[in-house]
């Protein structure tokens, strides 16, 4: 079964490349925004925690000079600098692809990442992963499957018409 | 009922956002060079249309409301309760920005909800 849904999966992908280029740089640019986002989240997390083990024992402090403090020290952090800075290109790639592709479309196909921090999360930080889960990661990918094999955009002229302004 | 409200903020503020945003990048146009100088224009002309601008705002105050609600409940109730922004999310792209879509987009869409809420569900039960 695992084969049959992988060979769709690769004949599916190959249609789409050769009926338009459009859709190559649409993988491209939202494979690139899902990894970017889940290295961000990744570094994001671990930077904050690293903040938080550090502030553990200073129990005393009022919660507002405990936030401060956070702030703070987040700033003087590379590892929750580079992680912003991860997001930020995360966002610009996805704003990059909304500008030829539907939002019905990059929507549901920047979902994989959920499946991304799963694997991520099993691989290299070893963290165990419930069957729930993986019937979650599963039924995530079949969906982008479903999902990617719909065309990127629904029609040129109307991406004309919203370019020209005159929708509505 | 606070934490409720909330969650619907975050929800309907991240839909609005996004399309918003995707408004805001059609009107700018397919982006389809790697020149640099090219690029910059792209992205002043971005930061500065009206309905991308919009879009941010939208996304601000969803992610303030996602951070409120977690100072309320659980991450993970919090997670699950937005996994139905997929859905909202494409009625408005089928409405505000008129696009077509498919049957087996609206599967795909119903199966990465479903997915996400299942992942996103507490471990215990």
């Amino acid at each position: 079964m695992a084969r049959d849904l992988l060979a769709d999966c690769s004949t599916a992908l190959s249609n789409r490349v050769y009926k338009d280029r459009g859709s190559m740089k649409t993988a491209v640019v939202l494979i690139s925004a899902i990894v970017a986002q889940a290295l961000g989240d990744v570094l994001l997390t671990k930077g904050m925690k690293a903040i938080e083990a550090l502030e553990a024992n200073d129990a005393a402090s009022s919660s507002f000079w405990q936030v401060w403090h956070i702030c703070l020290q987040a700033l003087q952090s590379p590892t929750v600098w580079l992680g912003t800075l991860l997001l930020i290109v995360f966002f610009a790639l996805f704003s990059a692809a909304l500008s030829w592709a539907d939002l019905s479309f990059v929507l549901p196909a920047t979902a994989f990442g959920y499946v991304l921090n799963v694997a991520a999360g099993f691989y290299f930080l070893s963290e165990k992963v419930s069957n729930r889960r993986w019937a979650g990661a599963l039924i995530i990918t079949l969906g982008v499957l479903c999902v990617s094999r719909s065309g990127v955009s629904t029609s040129k002229e109307q991406r004309e018409e919203l370019a020209s302004g005159i929708v509505e | 009922m606070i934490s409720a409200l909330l969650i619907l903020l975050v929800v309907l503020g991240g839909s609005a956002g996004d399309v918003f945003v995707t408004r805001g990048m059609k009107e700018i146009g397919e982006i389809s060079t790697m020149n640099v100088r090219e690029l910059a224009r792209i992205f002043v002309r971005a930061i500065t249309n009206r309905h991308f601008l919009t879009g941010v705002f939208f996304m601000a105050i969803s992610y303030f409301s996602f951070l409120g609600a977690l100072r309320l409940e659980d991450l993970s109730l919090v997670l699950p309760a937005t996994s139905i922004s997929f859905v909202i999310t494409t009625v408005g792209a089928r409405f505000f920005l008129k696009e077509t879509i498919s049957g087996i987009r609206w599967a795909g869409i119903l199966l990465v909800c479903i997915g996400v809420a299942l992942l996103s569900l507490p471990t215990q039960p």
